[in-house]
């Protein structure tokens, strides 16, 4: 047993720590709008991503015959960690969800028109799998894929596609059986720029953009088929097993909750100190110490997949269960704490932790929602780890 | 990293649970219930030949000078096992006192029949009506020549009436941290045990102490460095107290899941309710993280680091646990549950207990708190050498109203020309 990460992975987290010194301005360190994590939506941080990818940051996990490094998971999950706990962008989904899906089942002309560009960062993904009648019930995705000569035609709508206003590809999943729900839908890689696309921008309450995006009978190549024909969920659910984990980084958690102890050791209400407060000091000692059971479900994870063999699901269902709910708690906590001064928007220069905890509280809404709804991993878990009955 | 346990580590747990399961299953756990002496002769006989009284106590007083995370094995099957044993009181807080402060005469005459199991020593720490600090002490020690005269009463002093001596905590001075330990025969005139009756069915008595004269030389270190030694044992109970909790909150989730398997209502399976089966997985996530931050507190005291945060986060944590998932499982258990002869009560009754004892929710709170605020900088939670952001001290970009910065979304959505700008849109 050892709670220590190794000589070798601490030297790692110091040359991305020096590295994000160097990088650290406003542009690339998007610390106003809550790191949305997975976004390089800007030439700035598009620019940071490609320096990360020229020190081989990129696709670090994956087999050496594609570029990658063969380094164990836990190199990405520090890598992930730091980056986010300084409002960095996140290697994403092309390195994760796409990169890893083509390498287990693309086929070989996918391999090498994508892999080499993901890991130079030259390109970007939207991710389509949620449509307006499958949320949670991702199987129900109804985009229709018809056959058209040597490819398909996709007719229908997605929503949610967070990065499809800027991303180069659409990675999408479209129903090329209707008569079998799960075995009937197929994975396609669609440029985004193809005609009888039309991408509608939806401003979110956490000051960000995710879209709607409407398909007019829109072609795509049958060689843009990922892996198999109705095998398209088996992959994402597979993808969604290893990556849901990466989605929702720790740091940031941990981050908001040193901002908040901060603010309650430095700052005074009527001049009394905060800290003096019983009742702020008995939340922050609960919220403090479920912060560590947070930081223990990840390390976890990271500790079985390290061990290799079958993704730890549950684990990563428990730790995001956990920790996003606890993200809430804490950004709840930081409004109360502050009051009522903290309900000043987010830069109001003279706001309690210059108004953070209010674009927090908004911005905190989609983690038990995004990525699998809080009550989806517990019915994951409950199936899954305890052996219970399916309940749906 | 790694969370697995050595195969060492992992023996001892086995040899642990076949104790258990052989020597104290719950129909002992039951039978030993408000019994006098609290503990079966049996259990604490083959505990004692196995090594595992004396488990963490030195090596050349008759222990086996093992680590917390082995102490955390031990109490964690002890914990799911519900085994009715006075191991805490004795190996680990009164062995560990005089381990720690006691004279080398003290230590040869005592420690080697504390690791056996021949001699049980027992603190008398509580008061009535008096709290969980140093403050809490207040019976009187007072000098008397090479004596001391100790007046006052103590509660919740286990299995007092099998103990070969007490270790009582008494006040000296009026200074905050004016306490000595002191060893007491029980037998010594002026002391009168009576047993009371609890929550868990455990064995507890109250003692009172009329003029009882304790020789000086039965005091365990310096005079007034009582409170330091308590204290710092504490630190290292608590650990094992939450790897009890933990243990018991995982077997009663594990009962808990088995019965919702089996029982059905409306044609089917209690677990696939989904009310029932998000209870069940809320606790899995909970029983698991508070089980890794326990061996996390475990393994850091180990290595010999501060374990002033860990140690009251892991027993503020793992009682909460152990109480929630048991009061969830009553629930589940429905009617049945409710029945003596229903054994998730026995858990249900033990946990909450747990949760009072030793430091409860209130002190522990106050002690995480105090680490984390009371330090005179802003904390940083995991010492991991990644820097932090801090909120610049310019702003970034200027607070914008509502309209604004939906203007500034829609050009911004538009990077690639492929959105309907603000104006088209409004």
């Amino acid at each position: 047993m050892n709670f220590d990460f190794s000589e070798a992975e601490k030297a790692f987290v110091q040359a991305v720590e020096q590295f994000l010194d160097q990088c650290d301005t406003p542009e690339v360190m998007d610390v106003t709008r809550e790191n949305m994590a997975q976004l390089v939506d800007t030439p700035e941080r598009r620019a940071f991503m490609s320096k990360c990818g020229e020190r081989g940051w990129l696709g670090m996990g994956w087999p050496k015959e594609y570029g990658g490094n063969e380094t164990e998971g836990v190199y990405e999950y520090l890598l992930n960690e730091s980056l986010a706990r300084r409002g960095a962008p996140q290697i994403g989904k092309g390195v994760g969800i796409v990169g890893k899906t083509l390498i287990r089942h693309g086929s070989d002309k996918l391999k090498r028109e994508f892999l080499p560009k993901i890991l130079r960062n030259e390109v970007q993904f939207a991710v389509g799998y949620t449509e307006p009648e499958a949320g949670s019930d991702a199987a129900a995705m109804a985009l229709k894929a018809t056959r058209d000569g040597d490819g398909w035609r996709l007719n229908g709508q997605k929503i949610f596609s967070t990065s499809a206003h800027f991303a180069d590809w659409y990675w999408l999943g479209a129903r090329t059986d209707p008569s079998n729900k799960h075995r009937g839908i197929t994975l396609f890689l669609l440029h985004m720029d193809t005609p009888g696309l039309t991408v509608q921008p939806m401003p979110t309450i956490g000051d960000e953009i995710t879209n709607s995006v409407y398909f007019d009978n829109v072609y795509v190549g049958d060689e843009y088929r990922v892996g198999e024909l109705n095998k398209g969920f088996q992959y994402i659910s597979e993808a969604l097993d290893l990556e849901r984990f990466t989605m929702f980084t720790f740091s940031p958690i941990e981050q908001r909750m040193e901002e908040l102890c901060a603010y309650v050791v430095t700052e005074q209400c009527d001049g009394r100190p905060l800290r003096e407060d019983l009742v702020i000091r008995q939340r922050i000692a609960q919220l403090v110490t479920q912060t560590e059971v947070a930081r223990c479900l990840g390390l976890r994870f990271v500790a079985k997949a390290s061990k290799g063999g079958a993704a730890p699901t549950t684990d990563s269902s428990q730790y995001k269960l956990y920790a996003t709910e606890l993200s809430k708690r804490i950004a709840n906590a930081a409004l109360d704490i502050g009051a009522p001064g903290t309900q000043l928007r987010v830069q109001t220069a003279d706001a309690p932790m210059r108004g953070r905890p209010e674009l927090t509280y908004r911005y905190t809404v989609i983690d038990t929602i995004g990525g699998g709804t809080s009550e989806v991993q517990k019915n994951i878990i409950a199936r899954r780890k305890l052996g219970l009955p399916p309940n749906f | 990293m790694d969370l697995d346990f050595s195969q060492e580590q992992d023996m001892l747990r086995e040899t642990v649970q076949r104790l258990c399961s052989e020597s104290a299953p719950l129909a002992v756990v039951r039978k030993m219930e408000d019994d006098p002496s609290g503990f079966s002769e049996q259990l604490w006989r083959q505990m004692g030949e196995l090594g595992l009284i004396g488990l963490t106590l030195p090596e050349e007083y008759g222990g086996a000078g093992q680590s917390s995370v082995e102490g955390a094995i031990l109490y964690e099957e002890l914990g799911r096992s519900l085994a009715p044993c006075p191991h805490f009181a004795s190996a680990v807080m009164s062995g560990g006192a005089l381990a720690l402060a006691g004279s080398d005469a003290q230590k040869q005459m005592w420690l080697p029949q504390i690791a056996s199991g021949a001699a049980v020593f027992t603190p008398a720490w509580l008061e009535p009506q008096r709290g969980f600090g140093p403050q809490g002490v207040q019976l009187s020690a007072v000098r008397d020549g090479e004596h001391l005269r100790l007046n006052g009463s103590k509660r919740h002093v286990a299995c007092a009436a099998a103990a070969t001596r007490l270790l009582v905590l008494a006040r000296t001075g009026n200074g905050e941290h004016d306490v000595d330990l002191l060893l007491v025969d029980p037998k010594s005139p002026g002391v009168e045990i009576t047993q009371q009756y609890a929550l868990a069915a455990d064995t507890q008595y109250k003692v009172a102490f009329k003029d009882v004269r304790v020789p000086l030389a039965d005091r365990i270190g310096a005079a007034q460095s009582g409170w330091s030694t308590w204290n710092t044992l504490m630190h290292d109970g608590i650990i094992l107290l939450a790897a009890q909790a933990i243990g018991g909150a995982q077997r009663a989730l594990e009962m808990t899941v088995q019965y919702a398997k089996e029982r059905e209502q409306f044609d089917k399976p209690l677990g696939a309710f989904q009310a029932i089966a998000h209870y069940l997985a809320d606790a899995s996530a909970a029983v698991d993280g508070g089980t890794t931050l326990v061996y996390e507190a475990a393994w850091t005291r180990a290595l010999g680091r501060p374990v002033d945060r860990l140690a009251p986060m892991a027993k503020l944590f793992a009682c909460q646990t152990f109480r929630d998932v048991t009061a969830m499982a009553q629930q589940v258990y429905g009617g049945m549950g409710f029945t003596i002869e229903c054994d998730i009560q026995l858990y249900f009754r033990r946990a909450k207990q747990l949760q009072l004892s030793w430091w409860d929710t209130r002190y522990l709170e106050e002690l995480v708190a105090s680490a984390v605020l009371d330090a005179g900088q802003p904390p940083r939670l995991t010492e991991d050498g990644r820097k932090t952001f801090k909120t610049p001290p310019q702003p970034v970009r200027a607070v914008r109203s509502r309209t604004e910065l939906a203007k500034d979304l829609a050009e911004h959505a538009n990077q690639r020309g492929r959105c309907k700008t603000y104006a088209e849109m409004h």
